[in-house]
């Protein structure tokens, strides 16, 4: 048997003195894509900034390795490069630094992790154009500030061409539909869909079935209290569409 | 004896000196030199001044220090301890012409007094002592650059300068103070600035005096009648550093726009005061002051905006932030802004604070490392002030500048 790409144990948080997290363990093989689904504040987000190394959580138990490495002991910068990928619920605006500047350097990064060569500035500039297109971004997108008075649905976008340029092993998106017209949807889907690759994986985070009618995932699990409470296909996600979560919250039905 | 004794002393009574230089003299025996207690000059390092061994301006030089490359298209005239430099100075010959004048000075200092009583008193300082002032009429168009290097160690470098641009004329202006190599003592500058209507002024300003001198500076500016005054500065330079600009918006839709940075490392201070008088109706100004502090090192801005009852219709901008990149170090932003008219448009903000953890955790999520996520934030931070400055090569120095008094380094290509 493969070992998954993602392998989390147990995994137990907390934030500011809070457990958030009490106990998640998931496993993600390359190829999959699976969705995390949950009411507001069960900990999806948390989760997946915990996976990306951001401060301010206290890791208080379990593991989880990418790859085969044990995860938590790489700083932030170091899960990114090594192809761990987070597109941001609430992307942050960065006035005075390009979006051109940005993916090169966030690229760069990842190609010197790998042993390659930085990439070529014309190069660059193809790769860059032909991810814009994908996304429907406009070219001047690309010299304004990073997030710098984009819509919305431009910064989710830009999200995703991130992760497509800088080509991750394993996308965790946060919520990436949130905020979007049923047309940035299915280009954000389109961007998704066209990362999919047998060795790489993706995990959704959403409260919504709707993008998974264009990210079809293998797997659909219900983050609830802390807790991975459900999982099963995408039908799950259907039901939760039309049943909600409560459901799943009574203590008879959930699942340790 | 203290500071102002000692420059007065200094000073002496001399014989046949020009009536500027002595009713310099007289004006700063009235009003003394400031002091802290003054809400000007509140973050100021005027202590420093005790240890200037004279005041003396410093002897014609014999060196010819390294200079940096000439700007495409600009007259250079290069200072050295106030002291022209003809072997060095790169102007037209109508310029030179237009340049030089004994002693007298035009336009009339009595046109040109201070929006703040006293802020002009290290102006009168440079006006005593330096040993060549200048006055230039601008018709048509010019550029020129000024490159005052300060190399006397114990004694005063001054530069004064009178420039008066004449209706329509277009003058671009670039200031470079620069230190010697070896360890440089203090210099005093002053420019009085006259702008007839319709004439416009972009003036760039790059303190860079060497890291452990003094360097006090006084810009005084009147613009006239739609004319347009603006005013590009970097400070990164000297152990401490204080620069004072004052405008006065004296014609109908005068305007100015100032686009000013500091940086300061070690334990350096910075301290730059911006002025503006709104006295005519339809004024506007616009003021933009980024400045970092590193280490221990202290950088303050003052910006103080005044619209009198005359000046309906005045539009006022004002940003001003402050980022503090050390456990010691200290920003201090003083916005004023006083309206004594009902017919004004204003936007105002200071804020002052370290980098945003939000911001450096996507950079790092990215993959960048944490010193070139944290360089790269202060870069972007001083990038609105340093993009308004032309021609290119002009930015890539100020850049260079800004960023050898920043804890991090940023990459070479921000630097391009």
């Amino acid at each position: 048997m493969n070992t998954p790409l993602l392998q989390i144990d147990n995994l137990t948080v907390s934030a500011g003195g809070t457990p958030v997290l009490h106990g998640v363990s998931l496993s993600v093989n390359a190829g999959e894509v699976h969705a995390i689904m949950g009411p507001n504040g069960s900990g999806k987000s948390t989760l997946a900034h915990v996976l990306a190394g951001r401060p301010g959580y206290l890791i208080t138990g379990g593991t989880v390795r990418f790859d085969g490495a044990d995860l938590l002991a790489l700083p932030a910068e170091e899960r990114a490069r090594a192809g761990l990928f987070l597109g941001f619920q609430y992307p942050v605006e960065i006035p005075g630094v390009s979006n051109a500047y940005l993916l090169k350097a966030a690229l760069n990064a990842r190609r010197r992790h790998l042993g390659e060569q930085e990439i070529d500035a014309f190069d660059f500039l193809n790769m860059v154009r032909e991810r814009m297109r994908t996304m429907h971004i406009d070219d001047a997108l690309l010299t304004r500030g990073v997030n710098e008075g984009f819509s919305g649905g431009e910064k989710k976008r830009n999200e995703i061409l991130q992760m497509l340029v800088m080509e991750p092993r394993l996308a965790l998106l946060d919520e990436t539909d949130s905020g979007l017209d049923i047309d940035a949807l299915k280009i954000v889907g389109r961007g998704i869909n066209s990362l999919r690759a047998a060795e790489r994986a993706v995990v959704v985070i959403t409260h919504y079935q709707r993008l998974l009618d264009y990210v079809v995932p293998d797997q659909v699990h219900v983050l609830a209290r802390g807790r991975i409470v459900r999982s099963g296909d995408r039908a799950l996600a259907v039901e939760l569409e039309r049943r909600g979560y409560d459901w799943l919250l009574e203590p008879a039905t959930a699942m340790a | 004896m203290n500071a102002l004794e000692r420059i007065l002393s200094d000073f002496g009574s001399p014989a046949g000196a020009a009536p500027a230089r002595l009713a310099a003299a007289q004006a700063l025996r009235t009003h003394a030199l400031p002091t802290r207690r003054a809400e000007n000059w509140r973050y100021a390092n005027l202590r420093a001044l005790e240890a200037v061994r004279s005041f003396l301006p410093g002897p014609p030089p014999t060196i010819s220090p390294a200079l940096p490359p000439t700007l495409p298209g600009f007259s250079r005239l290069v200072f050295i301890d106030g002291h022209h430099h003809p072997q060095q100075s790169l102007p037209d010959a109508s310029l030179i012409e237009r340049l030089r004048h004994a002693g007298g000075r035009i336009p009339d200092e009595s046109t040109v007094p201070f929006v703040s009583a006293g802020d002009g008193r290290f102006g009168l300082i440079a006006r005593m002592f330096a040993p060549e002032p200048l006055a230039l009429r601008v018709e048509g168009t010019l550029a020129l650059e000024l490159v005052s290097i300060t190399t006397a160690e114990a004694q005063g470098s001054y530069l004064e300068l009178d420039v008066l641009l004449a209706p329509h004329a277009q003058l671009e202006l670039v200031e470079r103070h620069l230190g010697g190599a070896g360890p440089t003592g203090w210099s005093c500058v002053e420019l009085d600035l006259q702008l007839a209507e319709h004439a416009e002024l972009t003036h760039t300003r790059l303190l860079q005096s060497a890291p452990d001198a003094l360097h006090y500076d006084t810009v005084a500016v009147l613009v006239g009648a739609h004319g347009y005054y603006r005013l590009r500065q970097v400070g990164a330079g000297a152990q401490t550093a204080r620069s004072t600009t004052q405008v006065r918006l004296a014609g109908r839709d005068a305007r100015v726009q100032i686009r000013a940075l500091a940086t300061a490392r070690g334990t350096q201070t910075c301290d730059a005061q911006f002025g503006v008088l709104h006295e005519a109706p339809g004024t506007h100004s616009d003021q933009l002051f980024r400045g970092i502090a590193s280490d221990r090192a202290h950088v303050a801005c003052s910006a103080d905006v005044q619209v009198a009852a005359a000046a309906p219709g005045a539009r006022v901008v004002q940003s001003l932030r402050g980022l503090i990149d050390g456990a010691g170090a200290e920003v201090d932003l003083r916005p004023r802004l006083t309206i004594n008219t009902d017919e004004v448009q204003a936007a105002h903000g200071a804020t002052t604070g370290r980098l945003d953890d939000d911001v450096l955790f996507y950079l790092l999520s990215r993959g960048l490392g944490p010193a070139e996520a944290r360089s790269l934030l202060k870069w972007a931070f001083l990038a609105e002030a340093l993009n308004a400055i032309e021609p290119p090569a002009l930015r890539r120095a100020a850049g260079q500048a800004a960023a050898a008094r920043l804890a991090d380094t940023p990459a070479t290509e921000l630097l391009q």
